[in-house]
């Protein structure tokens, strides 16, 4: 293995976000130290806390409290690595979804002489690169010089080439599941045909609800404490797993067994070899693979009219939003859209189901769940699409430049599309919402309402800001719409949404008892007033919108 | 050839420029309807812009551009319309059939359902596309997708075709069908103005032929003209193209290569 190759692959691996940061692309220059600046900060960061914390503990008086200090610093050792082991694979595997969707994909150059253990290897290191790779520099600098303090070096160095070892560990299992995804699915579009894009579809929504319910479960609300203490003591039960082994070798190592700290420290260096042997050979088996095409229709060809056609809208019009459908339910990195709301609802429900609460929720938390479950999901639904369907065209944006679109036309589909989609949204989020919450008729009426207004008002907002900040960069993935464009809108429309919902605030104050009883025709009122005003937004930001396509049209070349 | 005089693209003193890059420097041309025009040139010499400035896709800092008698800054919709375009590096949708793609393109056009079916199978016929019209274009060979993206150039029934290396990637037949088809379509008065860089193609197709170089037409007109101005009577338009373009020292090039 040559390991400069490997360094060189790496090196590449770093510059593939150089597009999607939006470099000029003419003598292009860029700082190297740039690159290292989290690292050094997560390092200097770490130094910092060791340090803290070290001179707090020797600071101490009380011996008893030195003690129990002591005993939680070993076991944060121990569980270190299982730690590390979750957070990595969440990451690592994060980060092979976000690549799922990079329209140039960075496959080895194989007629290059690179040998497939040279591209693996770098593969599994450079997915490390980032996040992942900061927390690892802080995590080693902070217990490197806390270990001093604590007296603890050779079990602090034990544990930091544990920590090096599972993440290592953590990037080529992802490796490996990437490969066998690849090889998967392509049996899968083979097997299932004409169905294999529902297959998809359906397959990829699943994995990241499944994948982003997991991962917020974790992330939030999690009481660290408890896991440690489960993870420190557990893992003894759970010895056969090998992912817990380097774990396990820190666990005899602090209770001064050293023929099991060695055994356990062996069988992770063999797990680790073995793991990287088998992604080598799964990578020199399947890494160009492509997946076979997928035929979608066969026989002769017969244009329809089609429901948008049905709808009243014109030939061009209809085409551009039945090509808009076919991309968001095609495109893997479109498909996030359908995950988002899912996986809100999911994860805010999944706490209600468990404590067996959903029935039996009092006002305030009837209204608070009701108007999350029926407003957010349309409600986001509109600001992400109308923000990102202009820059989802990507490359293939020439066709809409060379066609004869005339920008009422362009505006009129785009618009249709984002609110037709966001209201089906809301539809099937609420139904589900509806069922488990069970909210009055009262509440579900308003909320609908008011789910269309924000629908209708910020769908116009975000697609002024779509057109406007649109980015038709699809290396190394598509970014849709600039950065700053995309926050400056979410902000427009949170105060906007705020203006919208404000008339129904005292109505929610008095049925959270906060404040007295209205009448019953002040909902209608409020829900009036809130409509005119979504109205207002609406007229305003389609306007500005019709002017920014106006630009857009004309200033193609750019 | 049934070249009309009236002027199918007309540019007068039409310049650009990206920051301190001179991509067309003050150029004038004239096309007639029912031409073939061969637009060469190096890499970088402004071949890409002049036909994207004819379509309304780049504004000229300078001059004016007018497609078909229209004045493009004025109603580009309408010339658009008109135009069948196929540029340098067609980027399709890729989750699009090649039918669901050709669809898509005709309703643009607003070509009627019952044209599109017709001309739409008829294209793939002839361009030996049928059975994989159903398959996604990310599964595409180069010559599969530019056979698709030459179709949608034609769906329509434009009065002016501008193609950029519109023979790029396609097998000899397909290639042969295509050349014989804008022979055709230009005795019926479609104007067709393409760039290539296979000159071999350029002087057996075109009736005129400019060439440009840094952004300026360096030469224009038919291939005697072209020989008088190279001062090569009997040679081919290699030939003077290297000429004319300063960069017939290829054999300095090569040598110095070897050693």
């Amino acid at each position: 293995m040559k390991w400069k190759n490997v360094l060189r692959l790496i090196s590449i691996d770093i510059k593939s976000g150089r597009l999607i940061r939006g470099q000029r692309l003419r003598r292009y220059r860029e700082s190297r130290a740039l690159h290292y600046v989290m690292y050094g900060g997560s390092c200097l960061l770490g130094i910092a806390i060791g340090w803290l914390v070290g001179t707090v503990y020797n600071g101490l008086p009380d011996p008893n409290v030195r003690e129990m200090l002591l005993l939680g610093a070993k076991s944060l050792f121990i569980s270190a690595p299982t730690l590390v082991l979750t957070y990595s694979l969440i990451f690592t595997m994060m980060s092979q979804i976000q690549r799922a969707g990079i329209k140039s994909s960075i496959q080895p150059p194989y007629w290059l002489p690179i040998t497939w253990g040279e591209h693996t290897l770098a593969s599994i290191l450079a997915n490390l690169i980032g996040i992942q790779l900061a927390a690892l520099i802080f995590i080693v600098s902070a217990m490197s010089v806390v270990s001093v303090f604590l007296g603890e070096v050779s079990l602090a160095a034990l544990t930091i080439f544990a920590l090096l070892a599972i993440a290592f560990v953590a990037s080529a299992t992802t490796e490996i599941f990437r490969v066998l995804q690849v090889r998967l699915t392509g049996a899968v579009y083979k097997s299932s045909g004409k169905a294999a894009i529902w297959v998809r579809f359906f397959g990829s929504i699943l994995l990241f609800v499944v994948f982003y319910v997991v991962y917020f479960y974790f992330t939030s609300g999690a009481n660290y404490a408890a896991i440690l203490e489960a993870l420190a003591s557990g893992q003894k039960i759970l010895w056969f797993i090998p992912y817990i082994w380097p774990g396990m070798a820190l666990f005899y190592f602090t209770n001064g067994q050293i023929v099991e700290t060695i055994v356990f420290s062996l069988g992770s260096v063999a797990f680790l070899s073995a793991l990287f042997a088998v992604a080598v050979k799964l990578n020199s088996r399947f890494g160009l693979y492509e997946p076979p095409a997928i035929r979608v229709s066969v026989g002769a060809y017969a244009p329809r009219v089609g429901l948008w056609g049905r709808l009243g809208f014109s030939l061009s019009e209809a085409a551009i939003m039945r090509k808009d459908f076919k991309a968001f339910t095609r495109r893997r990195e479109l498909m996030y859209f359908f995950v988002l709301p899912i996986a809100i609802i999911v994860s805010m429900i999944m706490p209600l189901m468990r404590t067996g609460q959903a029935g039996t929720l009092v006002p305030q938390e009837l209204l608070f769940f009701s108007a999350l479950i029926l407003l957010m999901p349309g409600a986001l639904m509109a600001i992400m699409l109308g923000s990102m369907i202009i820059g989802q065209e990507g490359a293939p944006v020439w066709h809409l430049y060379s066609s004869p679109i005339t920008v009422e036309s362009l505006v009129k589909c785009k618009y249709a599309f984002v609110v037709i989609f966001s209201c089906a949204v809301t539809l099937a989020c609420g139904t589900v919402g509806i069922i488990i919450i069970r909210p009055s008729l009262r509440m579900i009426f308003a909320a609908l309402i008011e789910s269309i207004f924000l629908i209708v008002s910020l769908s116009a907002v975000s697609l002024r800001a779509g057109i406007k900040g649109a980015d038709f960069v699809e290396i190394p993935r598509p970014r849709m719409i600039r950065p700053l464009e995309a926050i400056i809108n979410f902000i427009i429309c949170l105060i906007l949404a705020g203006v919208i919902l404000a008339p129904l605030i005292p109505y929610a104050g008095a049925m959270m008892g906060f404040l007295n009883p209205l009448p019953q025709f002040y909902l209608y009122v409020a829900l009036a007033i809130s409509g005119a005003a979504a109205a207002i937004v609406t007229y305003g930001f389609y306007r500005i919108a019709l002017k920014n396509a106006k630009d857009f049209l004309a200033e193609a070349e750019t | 050839m049934v070249t009309s005089s009236e002027s199918a693209v007309k540019l007068m003193g039409v310049a650009k420029r990206y920051a301190d890059v001179v991509a067309v420097d003050y150029v004038d041309l004239d096309v007639k309807q029912g031409e073939i025009f061969g637009l060469l040139g190096p890499n970088g010499s402004g071949k890409s812009t002049l036909l994207k400035m004819i379509l309304g896709l780049v504004k000229p800092d300078s001059g004016s551009v007018n497609v078909l008698g229209i004045r493009a800054e004025e109603n580009p919709v309408a010339i658009k319309a008109q135009v069948g375009y196929v540029p340098e590096v067609p980027r399709l949708y890729e989750f699009l059939t090649g039918i669901e793609y050709l669809d898509f393109t005709a309703d643009l056009y607003g070509v009627s359902p019952a044209e599109k079916r017709e001309r739409i199978n008829e294209y793939l016929e002839a361009l030996e596309l049928e059975g994989r019209e159903g398959d996604m274009i990310s599964a595409y060979s180069l010559g599969m997708t530019q056979k698709v993206t030459l179709i949608s150039a034609f769906i329509h029934k434009p009065k002016l075709l501008l193609l950029d290396e519109p023979l790029n990637g396609l097998d000899p037949r397909s290639a042969r069908i295509i050349k014989d088809l804008l022979r055709e379509l230009a005795s019926k008065g479609v104007t067709t103005i393409m760039s290539t860089h296979i000159l071999e193609i350029a002087q057996a197709m075109c009736d005129r032929i400019a060439i440009m170089y840094e952004g300026r037409l360096l030469a224009i007109g038919n291939m005697e003209e072209l020989r008088e101005k190279a001062r090569l009577p009997e040679s081919n338009l290699e030939e003077i193209f290297l000429t004319l373009t300063g960069t017939s020292d290829v054999r300095a090039v090569v040598e110095a290569l070897m050693k």
